[in-house]
C-alpha cells in the first residue's frame, strides 16, 4: 500500500469532527432521543457513531487511524526500503487486477460461470487462515473517544481460527460529552477492486448467515453496512444480536437476515426496512454488553447461505402508533 | 464559540449528566443573593480583560448559572477566562481584576475539599439529603426516605431536575437500579399537569426542554438496566408530559422494542445468579453443555465457612459435567496418546466471570481415524468436537462444514474453586470411578500461569513455550501412573 501511503499520507480524521448534529444545537445531547430514532439495550449512543465513522466515502484512511496501533497482527512488519520501487510494484499490481477484471466479466460474475453462480447454496466469505485474512479486518474499541477498553486481533490455535480479545471497560471519558462507554468492534475492510475502487458483496440469492464462533457466553452484535456509493448513508446500518453459549464448543450461529433492524447513528429508527442484500459493504461485530473485564471471541469462518425453511422476509413491522405516516 | 467554554470545564466525578447540569439545567427561578450578585459584578468586570473580548448577556447568564452550581475553585479561574488546559487556582489574573472573585464563598459555595485527598468533588446541591445516615444501610428504605425528605422540603419542587439526576447517579450506590418502583416515584417527583403542552404553540416548540430530557433520561437508565416499564409509568408520563411529549415517545418505543427483543437469547442465563459457588458452577456447567443427558457431579464440596475464608479454603469446590457420549468416547480412548487437563478459560454469566477447565486429547492424524467406530453426533449437536467422523452436514451447510476446524474431543468439564494442578488432580481422580479407563491413560496438565488469563494466552500456547512446562508434566505423568498403579 505505499502508493496510497504517499498519496494520503497526513491525513487524520478526528473522531469528534464528523459530528456536526450534535455540537451545533446545543439542545441535542447524545441522550436526546432524537426525533426518529429510538435507543436500544445494548449499543451506546456516541460510540455507536465511531464505528460508522469509518466508513466514508472511498475510506481508505482508516489504515492511519489510531486503531491500527491497536491491531497487533504484524508487528513484525519491516518497513518498506524503496517507496518508489514499491509504487512501480502497486502499480503494475493494479493494472494486473483491472485486467483479470475485465476478463472475469467475460466469465461471469466475479470471475465465475453463470451457472455456478446461480446454483450456488453455501458460501464462506471470509475465513480466518493465516495473517492476510487478518488484514481484511479493522478493530476498534471506544480508545478514539478516550476510553480505557482494549481489543486486539490475532490468529488462533493452530492458524485456523481468528481470536478477538481484549478487555472491556465502561469507564466514561471525561470529556464532559460522554455519559456512556465501553464497546469493542471489529469490522471487515471495504472490498476494493482495481485502482481501490469501492466494491461490494452481492448476497442476494442467500437468506441466512452462518457464523461459526467460540465465545466467551458474552452478547455481540451483528451490524452489516450496505454499500453507500449511491446516496451518502455512512451511519446506518442493520444489526442483530449473536448470543455466545461459552464453553469450549464450537458454536454455529445462523442469523436469517430478516432478522436484521435499521437503525440510523446507533439509534434504531422507528421506520424499519428489510436488508437488501445486493450491495453489502461491510460487515461488523461488536461488544458493548456493559460488563467490564476481558473477553475473547475465537471465530472459524463466516459465510452465508440459503435455509430453505426459512420463509420470512421482515421480522418487524412497522408499527401505525410510532409511524402515522407509513399508514395513510 | 463562548457557549462551549464552560462545557470544555472536565466534570471531574460527574460524567454526562452534570455537563447537563452546568450549562443546560437551571431552575426558572434563579435567587440571586446581594452577595453572589457582587460576585458576579466582580466577575463580569475581570472576565473581559485578560482576554480583551466582550462579554456577552449570554455568557453572563452561563456565569450566574456556573455560580449557582457551586463550582467554587473551578468557576473563580473560569470566571477570569484563563485557558482551560491550565486551569489551576492560581490563574494569571488581569490588571482589573478583583480580589472578590477568588474568594472562598463558604455560606454560598459548598468548597471542594483539598486536591491531596485524591479527586476533587463538588456537591450537587442536594447531595446532602442522601447522607442522612452516613452509617446506616443503603438500601431501598433510605433511598425512598431521602426522596421524600426531598418532596416534603419543598413543597414548590424546585430543583426537581437537578435531584432526579442526583437520584439517578445515586440508584446504584443503593442497589436499586432495578427496581421499576423506585423510577416511578422519581417521576413521581415532577409536578403534574404543568408541563404539558396545552396549545400548539408549546407543542410546536420543544415544551419545558430540561425537564423532558430529565425524564427522558430515567428512562434511558430504565432501558440500561433493562427494566420494562409499566402502566403506571405510562400513566404518570401522561400525567406529567403528555402524550405528545419526547418521554411518551421514548416509551412507546420502549414498550415496543423490549417485547421484541424479550426472548431472542438462545441460552438465557437467569438474571438472579446464585450466590452459592456450587451452585454457580452447576449452572454454569449446564450452560456449557449442550448435551441434555449429561451429569453434574460434585466431587468435593468446600469447607465449611466458620474457620477457614469462604474465599480461600484448603477444600475448593471441584464440579465436573460429563455426558454419556464423552464417557463412551473416553472409554474407546487409545491408553497410548495422553490427554491434557486444559485451562483455565473464562465463561461470563451476565456479570460473573467463572472459569472452567476441560479434558481432551488431541485430534488423531487422519491416517488413524477410523470412520464409523464412534456413533456419529446428532444434528442438534454439530459442533461437538466429540469424534473422529466429521459433523454430519445437511445439503445447505455441505460447502460451509468442509471447512470447519477440527479439534481433538473434549471428554469432560470442570469448575474447580482453585485453579492448580493438586485440585484437578482430585478431578481426574474423581472422574476415574465413572472411567475406570482413565487409569490407564497418562493426563497431561497444561495450565496457563494465572488463573485469569484469557483463553488467548492458554491456546496460543505453541509448542516452544509448552516444553519447559512439559518436562515438569512428564514427571506429573509418572506421578499420577505411579499413584493409578497404587490404587
Amino acid at each position: 500500500m505505499a502508493l496510497v501511503h504517499k498519496l494520503l499520507n497526513g491525513t487524520y480524521i478526528l473522531r469528534k469532527c464528523p459530528k456536526p448534529g450534535v455540537a451545533s444545537c446545543p439542545f441535542l445531547s447524545t441522550r436526546f432521543a432524537d426525533y426518529c430514532s429510538s435507543s436500544l439495550e445494548k449499543p451506546v449512543a456516541a460510540p455507536g457513531k465511531a464505528p460508522s465513522q469509518r466508513k466514508t466515502e472511498g475510506n481508505l484512511e482508516g489504515h492511519h487511524q489510531r486503531e491500527v496501533a491497536l491491531d497487533i497482527t504484524s508487528p513484525e512488519d519491516k518497513p518498506e526500503v524503496s517507496f518508489d520501487k514499491a509504487i512501480k510494484e502497486e502499480i503494475k499490481d493494479h493494472f494486473r487486477r483491472l485486467k483479470d477484471d475485465i476478463v472475469n466479466h467475460w466469465i461471469g460474475p466475479e470471475g465465475r460461470p453463470l451457472h455456478e453462480v446461480l446454483m450456488e447454496q453455501a458460501k464462506v466469505v471470509w475465513q480466518f487462515r493465516g495473517k492476510e485474512d487478518l488484514d481484511k479486518w479493522i478493530v476498534t474499541s471506544d480508545k478514539t473517544i478516550g476510553g480505557r477498553s482494549e481489543v486486539f486481533l490475532k490468529m488462533g490455535r493452530n492458524n485456523q481460527s481468528a481470536l478477538l480479545y481484549g478487555t472491556l471497560s465502561s469507564e466514561a471519558p471525561q470529556d464532559g460529552e460522554s455519559g456512556r462507554s465501553g464497546y469493542c468492534a471489529m469490522i471487515s475492510k471495504i472490498p476494493t477492486g482495481p485502482f481501490e475502487r469501492k466494491r461490494f458483496y452481492d448476497w442476494s440469492q442467500f437468506n441466512t448467515l452462518y457464523l461459526r464462533v467460540r465465545g466467551d457466553g458474552r452478547p455481540w452484535m451483528v451490524n452489516i453496512r450496505e454499500d453507500t456509493d449511491i446516496i451518502q448513508r455512512k451511519d446506518q446500518m442493520y444489526s442483530y444480536f449473536m448470543f455466545t453459549r461459552g464453553g469450549p464448543y464450537w458454536q454455529e450461529v445462523k442469523i436469517p437476515f430478516s432478522k436484521f433492524f435499521f437503525s440510523n447513528r446507533g439509534r434504531i429508527r422507528d421506520a424499519q426496512y428489510k436488508l437488501l442484500l445486493d450491495k453489502i459493504s461491510s460487515i461488523g461485530f461488536t461488544l458493548a454488553d456493559k460488563v467490564d473485564g476481558p473477553f475473547f471471541l475465537e471465530i472459524d469462518f463466516i459465510g452465508v447461505f440459503t435455509d430453505p425453511a426459512h420463509t420470512e422476509e421482515f421480522a418487524y413491522e412497522n408499527s401505525p402508533e410510532l409511524n402515522p405516516r407509513l399508514f395513510k | 464559540m463562548r457557549l462551549l467554554r464552560l462545557r470544555e470545564v472536565k466534570p471531574f466525578s460527574q460524567g454526562h449528566a452534570a455537563s447537563h447540569q452546568l450549562g443546560w439545567n437551571w431552575t426558572p427561578h434563579l435567587s440571586l443573593s446581594p452577595k453572589r450578585l457582587k460576585i458576579l459584578a466582580a466577575s463580569l468586570s475581570c472576565c473581559g480583560c485578560p482576554t480583551g473580548k466582550g462579554m456577552s448577556w449570554a455568557q453572563a447568564i452561563l456565569l450566574a448559572r456556573g455560580l449557582s452550581r457551586g463550582w467554587g475553585g473551578i468557576c473563580s479561574t473560569a470566571l477570569t477566562g484563563a485557558p482551560f488546559s491550565q486551569v489551576t487556582p492560581q490563574a494569571p489574573r488581569g490588571l482589573h481584576c478583583s480580589t472578590a472573585a477568588h474568594q472562598p464563598d463558604s455560606p454560598l459555595v459548598p468548597r471542594p475539599p483539598e486536591p491531596q485527598r485524591g479527586l476533587v468533588k463538588a456537591l450537587a446541591p442536594h447531595e446532602e439529603l442522601f447522607r442522612q445516615a452516613p452509617d446506616g444501610v443503603r438500601d431501598k428504605a433510605s433511598f425512598v426516605q431521602a426522596v421524600q425528605n426531598f418532596t416534603q422540603y419543598n413543597v414548590h419542587k424546585r430543583g426537581h431536575v437537578d435531584f432526579i439526576y442526583l437520584a439517578l447517579r445515586k440508584m446504584r450506590e443503593y442497589g436499586v437500579e432495578r427496581d421499576l418502583a423506585i423510577y416511578n416515584l422519581l417521576l413521581d417527583i415532577f409536578p403534574k399537569e404543568v408541563f404539558r403542552p396545552r396549545n400548539i404553540f408549546h407543542s410546536i416548540f420543544l415544551h419545558y426542554p430540561r425537564q423532558q430530557e430529565c425524564g427522558i433520561a430515567v428512562l434511558e437508565q430504565m432501558e440500561n438496566h433493562g427494566v420494562m416499564p409499566n402502566k403506571e409509568t405510562e400513566f404518570l408520563l401522561t400525567q406529567i408530559f403528555g402524550r405528545k411529549s419526547y418521554p411518551m415517545l421514548k416509551f412507546v418505543r420502549m414498550k415496543l422494542w423490549f417485547t421484541r427483543f424479550k426472548n431472542i437469547n438462545p441460552f438465557p442465563v437467569p438474571r438472579d445468579l446464585p450466590q452459592d459457588p456450587v451452585d454457580l458452577a452447576r449452572l454454569a456447567l449446564r450452560h456449557m453443555e449442550p448435551d441434555l443427558s449429561a451429569r453434574v457431579t460434585v466431587y468435593q464440596m468446600p469447607l465449611s465457612k466458620d474457620s477457614t475464608d469462604a474465599t480461600d479454603p484448603t477444600e475448593p469446590h471441584i464440579i465436573g459435567i460429563q455426558s454419556p457420549d464423552q464417557q463412551a468416547a473416553l472409554a474407546h480412548h487409545d491408553p497410548a496418546r495422553p490427554i491434557f487437563v486444559e485451562g483455565p478459560f473464562s465463561l461470563w454469566l451476565r456479570d460473573k466471570c467463572v472459569y472452567y477447565h476441560i479434558l481432551r486429547a488431541d485430534l488423531l492424524p487422519p491416517e488413524e481415524r477410523e470412520k464409523g467406530s464412534l456413533k456419529p453426533p446428532s444434528l442438534a449437536w454439530k459442533g461437538c468436537g466429540l469424534e473422529g467422523a466429521a459433523p454430519v452436514p445437511t445439503a445447505q451447510t455441505e460447502g460451509l462444514s468442509l471447512l470447519t476446524v477440527e479439534e481433538g474431543p473434549v471428554f469432560a468439564i470442570c469448575m474447580a474453586g482453585a485453579h492448580d494442578q493438586a485440585t484437578l488432580a482430585k478431578w481426574i481422580q474423581g472422574l476415574q470411578e465413572t472411567n475406570p479407563t482413565l487409569a490407564r491413560i497418562p493426563v497431561v496438565f497444561r495450565l496457563s500461569a494465572s488463573s485469569g488469563e484469557l483463553l488467548a494466552s492458554s491456546s496460543g500456547l505453541e509448542e516452544p513455550p509448552l516444553t519447559p512446562p512439559e518436562g515438569r508434566e512428564e514427571e506429573e505423568n509418572n506421578q499420577q501412573r505411579q499413584q493409578q498403579s497404587q490404587s
